[in-house]
């Protein structure tokens, strides 16, 4: 399994258009993967659902983190912190 | 049968329409399904399974033609619509509740429903809105379910319905929407939302029109046509045909007024004998900026900053609002100063992580600056990074504080502001080369004590909202006291005159940031008492700066004098209306 934390910078934090492009992209993989809002103490949700993610009330500058459990955890974990890291299709500023 | 009934409700996005009824009832399922699509013998299931996915490809679809012509805010709505469609937890909480053999559309709304209730009880704003997107979704998945199909107007027409859910207005053709009338909803809902985006009228919470249209239909007759003007919020159901020409007039008057003001947007505010007045913008977020540009806001008279530390749950870093004020100040540049207010909390405001205790009167309680005296860590930390933001955008910030009541609080204030910045020099991090700093005059003490204030000052700004609840002590959150919330009240425009007295023996300038500045009427009478700046929201600036337009010095000196000498509101605001009524 791989695990790592990342902080989330969009303005509105994890709403909808973001989550959106988040979960289709966890989805493309078919390791489990989840999120879970570090800052808020919630417990792991299933990245490949939007209701749970956005549920996850991830907002700007909160923690969240990451894990990849199958065969394809290390491709997915990459592809989705760089996800994080370009902003989630959000212009972000420096 | 007389013709017209009139009903009220709350404007919601401006304009005039006039137009048969499209009745959109979103409580689907009250007729057993004729058609439904449920195979003989299929398990639950399956049935919800392919239900599910037939919606989401109905929704990409929708999102891909919104996309197709422009609409991309909408677009990002469905994609995640869809993604909720498919989501599966949704699923599999609709399958558990199904069962071998229950209601599968039962099922998919009892599930929907209850994420819905997850989402409404997040404590962030807009999050929690998108719980009214996940019921819409459910509601759909049991339209497939159950075989039915939406009925959409089949000419131009004026919603009429509980509330219009954004799925159903996407599907509506374009131009087949003259207006939505709301019986609930509120001034933020998506219809409204998407009122003003296609320029079209709103209403919302009307009282009694569902009962009033629904009372005057007949399956055997054409529908019931209803007039609707979206700025007074005013509805006439079955309007006869003199009631029709009068809003056909106000539309062409509105369509008139609109081509007028915003033809004025290319010289800067005036009155028709050229005397300048400064229109600038109150925004609330980073995010307004482009909107009050694009009005030709000189600059920002009121950037409120709660918005940094209200819906989470710790307060904000200082990195967080060197981002945000150094993101306005570089949209307005140096030509086009932006007033920075402190942030006006604590009292009725509630901000868990500041641990404030409850309080009796808020309005009247440790709010604001008052907070500083226990607690300065919240103010010093706003001023460094107010500091600092006008050193990265290479501008000079204004920033002002809410809630100055005596000269003690100007003091404070200033060591604050000093204080912040002696500390940033010793930390070798860059600052702006000064600071303009004022105060709001939004109490009865700061107006008497106007002349003291504005000699250790560089602005007043009057905050009118609050000094007219002070003055005439009546709460601005008490719907009984409605009538004597008039900021045009001659008591609270003599205050104005004794602050710009004030103002003007020390020389600073005048700005006014309540309400009263982008109510047109109430703008002729602010210029004539002497105020030299007005700043309100965007989207009332075209008709200010158009009611300038129309009148001179002299006009407003005249109304000036005599609105001091009135004993009520209503004579100042018809004195200042007859200013703007048309010539002739």
């Amino acid at each position: 399994m791989r695990a790592d934390e990342v902080e989330v910078r969009n303005p509105s934090g994890l709403h909808a258009r973001p989550a959106a492009l988040f979960v289709k992209t966890a989805a493309r993989f078919v390791s489990t993967v989840t999120v879970q809002n570090v800052t808020t103490g919630a417990v792991p949700a299933d990245a490949k659902s939007i209701l749970a993610v956005m549920g996850s009330g991830a907002a700007r500058g909160h923690i969240v983190r990451l894990t990849a459990d199958g065969p394809d955890e290390e491709q997915a974990m990459t592809v989705l912190r760089d996800l994080f890291a370009s902003g989630l299709g959000e212009e972000l500023e420096a | 049968m007389t013709s017209g009934v009139r009903l009220t409700g709350v404007a919601g996005a401006p304009g005039i329409a006039i137009g048969p009824v499209w009745r959109f009832d979103a409580t689907e399922g009250a007729s057993p399904a004729a058609t439904s699509r449920e195979v003989p013998g299929q398990r639950p299931e399956d049935a919800i399974r392919a239900a599910a996915a037939e919606t989401g490809r109905q929704l990409d679809a929708l999102a891909g033609r919104l996309r197709d012509v422009g609409r991309e805010p909408e677009a990002a709505i469905f994609d995640a619509q869809s993604l909720m469609a498919l989501d599966p937890t949704l699923i599999a909480d609709a399958v558990r509740r199904a069962g071998s053999a229950g209601d599968p559309a039962d099922a998919v709304r009892a599930a929907a429903g209850a994420a819905a209730e997850l989402f409404a009880s997040l404590e962030d704003e807009i999050l929690s809105a998108r719980a009214a997107d996940v019921r819409d979704v459910g509601a759909r998945i049991c339209r497939v379910l159950r075989g039915e199909v939406l009925h959409l107007p089949v000419v131009p027409s004026i919603a009429v319905c509980d509330d219009l859910p954004p799925s159903v207005t996407a599907e509506i053709p374009p131009g087949f929407l003259l207006g939505i009338a709301l019986a609930g909803g509120s001034r933020t809902a998506h219809a409204v939302i998407l009122a003003r985006s296609l320029g079209i009228p709103a209403i919302v919470g009307i009282e009694g029109l569902i009962a009033a249209v629904d009372g005057r239909s007949s399956p055997s007759a054409p529908p019931v046509a209803i007039a609707m003007d979206g700025e007074r919020g005013e509805v006439i159901v079955d309007p006869g045909s003199r009631v029709a020409a009068d809003f056909r007039q106000r539309e062409a008057d509105l369509a008139q007024r609109r081509a007028n003001a915003a033809g004025l947007r290319d010289r800067p505010a005036a009155t028709a004998d050229g005397e300048r007045v400064l229109l600038v913008a109150n925004i609330g977020t980073p995010e307004d900026a482009p909107r009050a540009l694009a009005v030709r806001a000189e600059g920002v008279g009121l950037f409120r900053t709660e918005f940094l530390f209200m819906s989470r749950q710790t307060p904000p870093t200082e990195t967080e609002q060197v981002d945000s004020y150094r993101r306005v100040l570089e949209a307005f540049g140096p030509e086009r100063p932006v007033v920075i207010r402190l942030a006006d909390i604590g009292g009725d405001k509630a901000i868990p992580y500041l641990r404030l205790a409850p309080e009796q009167n808020p309005f009247l309680g440790v709010r604001a600056i008052r907070l500083a005296y226990a607690n300065p860590d919240l103010l010093l930390t706003q001023l460094r990074a107010i500091w600092r933001a006008g050193a990265a955008a290479k501008v000079v910030p204004h920033v002002m504080a809410p809630m100055v009541a005596t000269l003690a609080d100007v003091e404070l204030l200033m060591s604050l502001r000093d204080r912040a910045r002696n500390a940033l020099v010793a930390e070798g991090l860059p600052v702006a080369e000064r600071m303009v700093t004022g105060i709001m005059v939004e109490v009865p003490s700061a107006a008497f004590l106007a002349p003291e204030l504005a000699r250790r000052v560089d602005f007043f700004s009057i905050g009118t909202n609050d000094l007219t609840q002070y003055i005439l002590a009546a709460d601005r959150g008490n719907a009984a006291l409605a009538g004597l919330q008039d900021a045009l009240h001659p008591a609270v425009l003599r205050a104005i005159a004794g602050i710009v007295a004030g103002a003007d023996s020390a020389g600073i300038p005048v700005a006014v940031c309540g309400e009263l500045a982008g109510d047109p009427a109430g703008a002729l009478v602010l210029v004539g008492l002497g105020v030299d700046e007005l700043s309100a929201d965007a989207g009332s600036l075209d008709g200010v700066r158009a009611a300038l337009a129309r009148v001179t010095r002299p006009q407003l000196d005249a109304l000036a004098r005599s609105a001091l000498d009135a004993t009520n509101a209503e004579t100042v605001r018809d004195l200042a209306g007859a200013l703007l009524a048309p010539a002739g």
